[in-house]
């Protein structure tokens, strides 16, 4: 209750950032450290130039501290974020991205920008891809009806930005196609 | 072993850094009462401790060891700090930056009676060092390890000396009386006595009285013969008494710690380097020593940022957005220069100042053919100091800030003032430094401003009053005066007078001006509140780079005040010369108040230094050399606390020399001639607070000390 009315409806970013830090990033460790157990489950062992998967929380923490070089996945590199941001310009659907590329990729740039190859070029590719698929959200909200509507491959901050909007919507639709139809059934029934 | 040899000097036998830090890190991990102030870092209000600071709680958070950062603003601080950790059961580490070098701290007075838990590690730039703090065995001196550069290796012979005397006991009684008696003279309320030689009587004393020493006299023989003890004796004084100096700097030190412990970045290299040039710009070190130290920042440079682009050699442009590196440039000695217009820079230097002399409208004439002649072009509106409107179509160049200036201009002026510059004596105008890149932020900072910048923070964020230039406002610019009132950002801003916002007034300006003043008067009271909060300003810009650039217009202020103060000092011929001393007293002026610190006083005595060098010969007044130096007391009346703020500086005769400063000493010894009420306000034993009645006769002892020797 400590937010305001406005975002009650939906999960915020920074609450969308945590859920995503729990995935999995494979990084150098510099120090060695035994299989710990944590709350979310067991990581490690650490060894030593082998790399290691652990959760991106950990991964900003011992980056932070110097002990780790977070190795990017593949999909955060300027090749594939330049093919996909043409797919995204040619053609009307959305093209496929990892789910939460949006808060991996921010967490990332925030805390590894000497792992990143280019990193501003990246953060430039990034603001194209999602104002690309901003417009197509855009138009794809025009198409709401009452019963469905599917916006394939839309990924987790933009379902988030047009929850609150959509579900009232659909409510509010739902509620006017119920009154027709009855109201058309009343007159039937007359 | 109690001092902590450089790394480079270490063996299996002799613990260094890195061993000490890792005693810290155990020390942390195994004590079950671990909380905050397990490990506490005691600063000093100066740039290079602040940035020693900062690296260090740099390293301690990657270790995740908890800590506490504690500025001090003197003597008096420390002991009350010293009382209130007694309290604490869970302390056991103590760092003192730029702290206690001077002071015997396994003594009783200080750290002696602390649970033998504690360590203190003292990482302090000043010199002479204390020999008790650094030879001591046994369990009071156990706690205390002096972080030492290197140069503790010479003093092989004062510490034979120093063990000597200390452990053996002395055949004759009535000596020892006699000596007894004066360290307890000296007593009194609010002094301190510097480790120099009182505090090294007592230390030697270790209060044994005469009739118990008689006893032990009757069983032992003396060891040593009267002429060792007096060969002994002499050795110490020699040690104690030749002035004081400054040695590695305190971020210099952190930062060899970093390179053992193989944690160094970029950061930490930055702060090192500002702890060096703050060091080389207050004239603490010579020229040479900064070379020494510079050139392996200069390795470290290369080792750790990618090369800079061949044709950007003076550092004008950052690469990209997130360039953060480090680049080498050789850096001219104007304050500021590339913040403000090429003129105001050089006025305000007091390298190219006091070569000008700029106090007379002769020397601003030269000034202004300097500039013709290298192709700039200054309007003759301005050599009269008045504001008029300038025609708009031909503003020159050295009227605009130095960042609206054209680029091949930019690239030029190192190459033409090389050649011109001789022609005016001028030499040595540039030094090799670094400068920052801040991506897109900034343009990159060099070394030297950012040092201005932090110091202006550290002196003059809160406190006082100052007004800040608005760029673009003179000439007559969009508003009515050319400046508007500092206002530290940010939490520790001067504290809100929330009735005064009730009051409806239309100009910012006055409802700001008028809160501080009201701030000036109640921070009067509190001048230990307000040296807290500046430090934590400065320690705040550190981080921040917009904070940083917005303090450079406060140091731009500073500087103006200390140039009008200065010239009018020359102008007036308010130098009195006594004895070969310098005497100036400033009981009045429109900067009065921003005087009464004694970090601007020390700029201000180093600007006449700069002014009055090349122009009066030397006097000889040490007492152990011959040689001949410039020595310079400057005076400063502090209405509110109705005393004096006096502060020695023995300037050298050669530019880039620097002289051992012997009046901490002379200070002290008049004090007791003159029986004058005064206080140590700050760490440095060469500033003094006299009452204002006592400070004629003061005055007069300080001379006349210097004939004893």
């Amino acid at each position: 209750m400590a937010l305001p009315v406005s975002l009650r409806n939906s999960v915020t970013p920074p609450e969308l950032e945590l859920i995503a830090s729990e995935q999995l990033v494979e990084i150098v460790p510099l120090i060695a450290m035994e299989r710990t157990a944590f709350i979310s489950g067991a990581y490690g062992p650490l060894r030593p130039p082998t790399k290691a998967k652990i959760p991106i929380w950990m991964a900003m923490n011992l980056k932070f501290k110097k002990k780790c070089h977070i190795v990017p996945p593949d999909w955060l590199n300027v090749e594939f974020l330049q093919e996909r941001l043409i797919q995204e310009t040619s053609r009307p659907e959305f093209s496929q991205l990892p789910f939460r590329f949006a808060e991996v990729a921010k967490l990332l740039l925030d805390v590894a920008q000497d792992d990143i190859q280019n990193p501003d070029k990246i953060r430039s590719l990034l603001k194209d891809i999602r104002e690309a698929r901003q417009a197509k959200s855009r138009e794809g909200l025009q198409k709401i009806d009452h019963s469905e509507l599917s916006l394939p491959n839309l990924c987790s901050m933009e379902i988030n930005e047009i929850r609150p909007f959509f579900v009232r919507a659909m409510g509010v639709l739902t509620h006017i196609t119920r009154d027709a139809a009855t109201e058309a059934r009343g007159f039937d029934g007359l | 072993m109690v001092f902590l040899p450089p790394p480079h000097l270490a063996s299996a036998t002799r613990p260094s850094y890195a061993e000490a830090y890792s005693n810290i890190l155990a020390a942390h991990r195994r004590s079950p009462l671990t909380s905050a102030s397990s490990v506490i870092i005691l600063v000093a209000p100066d740039v290079d401790a602040l940035c020693a600071a900062k690296m260090l709680a740099e390293l301690l958070k990657q270790d995740d060891v908890m800590h506490r950062i504690v500025p001090l603003s003197g003597i008096a601080d420390l002991e009350r700090m010293r009382d209130e950790l007694m309290t604490y059961a869970e302390l056991h580490t103590l760092i003192l930056l730029n702290i206690g070098a001077i002071l015997d701290l396994p003594s009783a007075e200080w750290f002696g009676d602390f649970s033998p838990q504690l360590r203190v590690h003292i990482i302090d730039s000043s010199r002479p060092q204390n020999l008790s703090s650094l030879f001591a065995g046994g369990e009071g001196g156990e706690r205390v390890l002096i972080w030492d550069d290197g140069g503790a290796e010479d003093l092989e012979e004062e510490r034979k000396a120093w063990e000597t005397l200390a452990y053996e006991p002395e055949p004759d009684s009535d000596e020892d009386s006699e000596e007894e008696d004066l360290p307890e003279d000296q007593e009194e309320d609010d002094e301190y006595e510097a480790g120099s030689a009182s505090g090294k009587r007592r230390s030697l004393g270790e209060g044994r009285s005469p009739g118990k020493r008689r006893r032990l006299d009757a069983d032992r023989p003396p060891r040593i013969s009267r002429e060792q003890r007096d060969q002994y004796h002499a050795r110490l004084d020699k040690h104690y008494l030749s002035g004081t100096w400054f040695g590695q700097s305190a971020a210099g030190t952190v930062y060899i710690l970093a390179t053992v412990l193989e944690r160094v970045d970029n950061n930490l290299l930055w702060l090192a380097i500002l702890g060096l040039t703050y060091q080389y710009m207050r004239c603490l070190i010579s020229r040479e020593e900064y070379d020494k130290y510079h050139s392996i920042y200069y390795d470290e440079v290369f080792r750790l940022n990618p090369p800079p682009p061949a044709n950007d050699t003076q550092g004008l442009a950052s690469l990209g957005p997130d360039d953060n590196s480090l680049r080498a440039t050789d850096e001219l000695r104007f304050a500021l220069f590339r913040h403000w217009t090429l003129y105001d820079a050089m006025f305000h230097s007091s390298y190219v100042g006091s070569k000008m002399g700029i106090w007379k409208e002769q020397g601003r004439k030269r000034l202004t053919g300097l500039l013709a002649k290298m192709g700039y072009v200054v309007p003759f509106s301005k050599i009269n100091q008045r504001l008029t409107l300038l025609d708009s179509f031909s503003i020159p160049q050295t009227q605009q800030p130095y960042s609206h200036m054209d680029m091949d201009l930019k690239r030029q002026l190192r190459t033409k003032l090389d050649i011109i510059a001789p022609e005016y004596g001028m030499v040595e105008l540039s030094y090799p430094s670094f400068v920052r890149c801040y991506g897109y932020h900034t343009q990159p900072l060099s070394a030297a401003d950012a040092v201005e910048a932090l110091n202006a923070l550290l002196d003059a964020a809160t406190g006082v009053r100052m007004e800040v230039e608005v760029e673009g406002a003179r000439n007559g610019g969009e508003w009515f005066g050319g400046g508007r009132v500092w206002r530290a950002s940010g939490k520790w801003g001067a504290r809100e007078v929330k009735e005064q916002q009730d009051e409806g007034h239309d100009e910012d300006a006055n409802a700001e001006g008028r809160r501080e003043e009201v701030d000036t008067e109640a921070e009067g009271k509190d001048r230990d509140s307000w040296l807290v909060r500046n430090f934590w300003n400065a320690f705040d810009a550190l981080e921040d780079i917009m904070r940083l650039r917005e303090a450079l217009g406060l140091a731009m202020s500073v500087q103006k005040a200390i140039i009008r103060t200065g010239s009018s000092i020359i102008d007036k011929n308010d130098i009195r010369m006594t004895k070969g001393h310098r005497v100036v007293q400033l009981k009045q002026g429109p900067d009065l108040a921003l005087f009464t610190h004694p970090g601007v006083l020390y700029r201000l005595g180093l600007w006449l230094a700069d002014a009055l060098r090349d122009r009066v010969s030397g006097a000889n007044v040490g007492r152990r050399t011959k040689k001949k130096s410039l020595p310079l007391i400057l005076a400063c009346w502090n209405e509110r606390a109705r005393t004096y703020i006096v502060i020695g500086m023995n300037a050298a005769l050669d530019f880039g020399d620097v002289k051992k400063n012997e009046f901490g000493l002379a200070f002290l010894d008049a004090k007791e001639d003159s029986g004058a009420r005064t206080r140590h306000s700050s760490f440095d034993t060469s500033i003094l607070e006299v009452n204002e009645a006592d400070f004629d006769k003061f005055i007069v002892e300080v001379y006349r000390t210097k004939e004893k020797y």
